[in-house]
């Protein structure tokens, strides 16, 4: 990346709540972190490990993930699962972000109104 | 061994969450640096390098335990640290200089020596300073680990916004006058008395100042009364501000603390004079004294806090800061 850390910092601040919203709509169906941060970067959602695992106990903790310890494997593996508070949060998101795209191509095309 | 490494991470990092937390971070942790590990061995590392990337990568166990749990990894947070910040300067400002300065009048009283009186106030003051702000800073860390404490949050409101800096600079010049003259006719009086007091009778030619004093503390007092004009000016010029009002109870306390010690040891007025003036005068002399060191350490005491006002009215309470003069 040739930009520098303004641009890094403000790319960043930017990305937030987007990740939060991908998270949430990724969790529709059950996944364990790892396997949601390979999906997410896959996609082209940059996000870093030490921002991941802390942000989805934090949405569990806001009741807008659900968490089931999955014992199968050799491994245990906590999937998290979006629940029915966290897709109305997705849902709000993704209206306001379709918001602030419309009043950004707006104020971009000079046409404001 | 290779487990060992991940074994440590994992327990430093429980090892600092309560016990019900333990065993679900312990969970965790291991999916994630298993998970980690892996994803490092794929791409082909050795194990063991892999293993110490993947710790590498989530970084000291102790500052994620606290983000696992909430813990602040600071001292004082944004929630309290400006109430932290104006309590202390309220402490230091108010409590410092008067604690100070009863401890090097209670020196004085008890006839201690001069340099006794300056090195325990000196000491009183330090060990204040720590003492201030160590358990000010301890009580606020305290509050800032329990929960649900906020509502003890000291609440900015408008009227706590600094008054403007007077800009009438005529009316302050009448002060300055008045400073001037009053301290020039206190430095004649000095040198006058030594020459009796014409409108008392009884001092007509005598000193009413021990004039063994010459020798150092009246040239003191002379030299004080010339700081305290050029402390005059500076006021005028700048306005009241921190260093100013520090200076202003240096000032005071040169003044105040040696002439109350030679007046209370009978240095300070001339042994002749008394006996011309017939003292002491009956039971009066014991009303007298007390009344007279009263008003005078009172004088110097409200001259010190009126200082401080006016600073803190004039400055929103700001502390001395270099360059703010």
């Amino acid at each position: 990346m040739s930009t520098d850390d303004t641009t890094a910092g403000h790319l960043q601040e930017l990305r937030r709540g987007t990740v939060v919203l991908a998270c949430l709509i990724r969790l529709r169906t059950p996944d364990y972190g790892y396997a949601l941060l390979e999906s997410l970067n896959g996609l082209g959602i940059t996000v870093d490990a030490n921002t991941l695992y802390p942000l989805l106990r934090r949405l569990e903790k806001q009741g807008l993930l659900t968490s089931e310890w999955n014992t199968d494997e050799a491994r245990p593996r906590k999937f998290y699962r979006t629940s029915d508070a966290g897709e109305r949060l997705a849902g709000a998101l993704t209206t306001d972000w379709h918001l602030i795209d419309a009043a950004l191509t707006r104020l971009t095309t000079g046409d404001e109104r | 061994m290779n487990a060992s490494l991940t074994d440590r991470y994992v327990y430093a990092a429980a090892r600092s969450v309560p016990e019900a937390q333990r065993t679900d971070l312990e969970r965790e942790l291991r999916e994630r640096i298993g998970d980690a590990t892996d994803a490092l061995v794929q791409t082909g590392r050795a194990p063991a390098d892999a293993e110490r990337m993947a710790l590498v990568e989530l970084g000291d166990p102790a500052a994620l335990a606290a983000s696992y749990v909430d813990r602040p990894l600071q001292l004082i947070g944004p929630r309290y640290y400006l109430a932290w910040w104006r309590l202390l300067k309220l402490l230091y400002a108010v409590v410092l200089p008067i604690a100070v300065a009863a401890v090097a009048f209670a020196q004085v009283l008890s006839g201690a020596q001069v340099g006794d009186v300056i090195g325990s106030a000196v000491s009183v003051g330090f060990s204040l300073v720590v003492n201030l702000g160590f358990w000010t800073t301890l009580a606020f860390a305290i509050a800032e680990r329990s929960p649900g404490a906020a509502a003890a949050e000291l609440t900015w409101n408008p009227e706590m916004l600094p008054q403007l800096p007077e800009l009438g600079r005529p009316g302050k010049l009448s002060e300055l006058i008045a400073s001037i003259v009053f301290l020039g006719l206190f430095a004649i009086l000095i040198v006058w008395q030594q020459f009796g007091i014409p409108w008392v009778g009884a001092l007509e030619s005598i000193p009413l100042l021990n004039p063994d004093l010459w020798s150092f503390w009246l040239p003191y007092f002379l030299v004080l009364i010339g700081l305290e004009m050029l402390f005059a000016v500076a006021i005028h010029l700048w306005g009241w501000n921190w260093w100013l009002a520090a200076a202003n109870l240096v000032l005071n306390v040169a003044f105040v603390v040696p002439a109350v010690w030679l007046f209370t040891t009978g240095q300070l007025i001339n042994p002749a004079a008394l006996d011309a003036m017939g003292w002491p005068w009956g039971d009066a002399g014991d009303v007298i004294v007390p009344v007279i060191l009263v008003v005078v350490i009172g004088v110097a005491i409200w001259d010190v806090v009126d200082g401080v006002i006016k600073t803190v009215r004039g400055r929103g309470g700001a502390m001395p800061t270099i360059g703010r003069i």
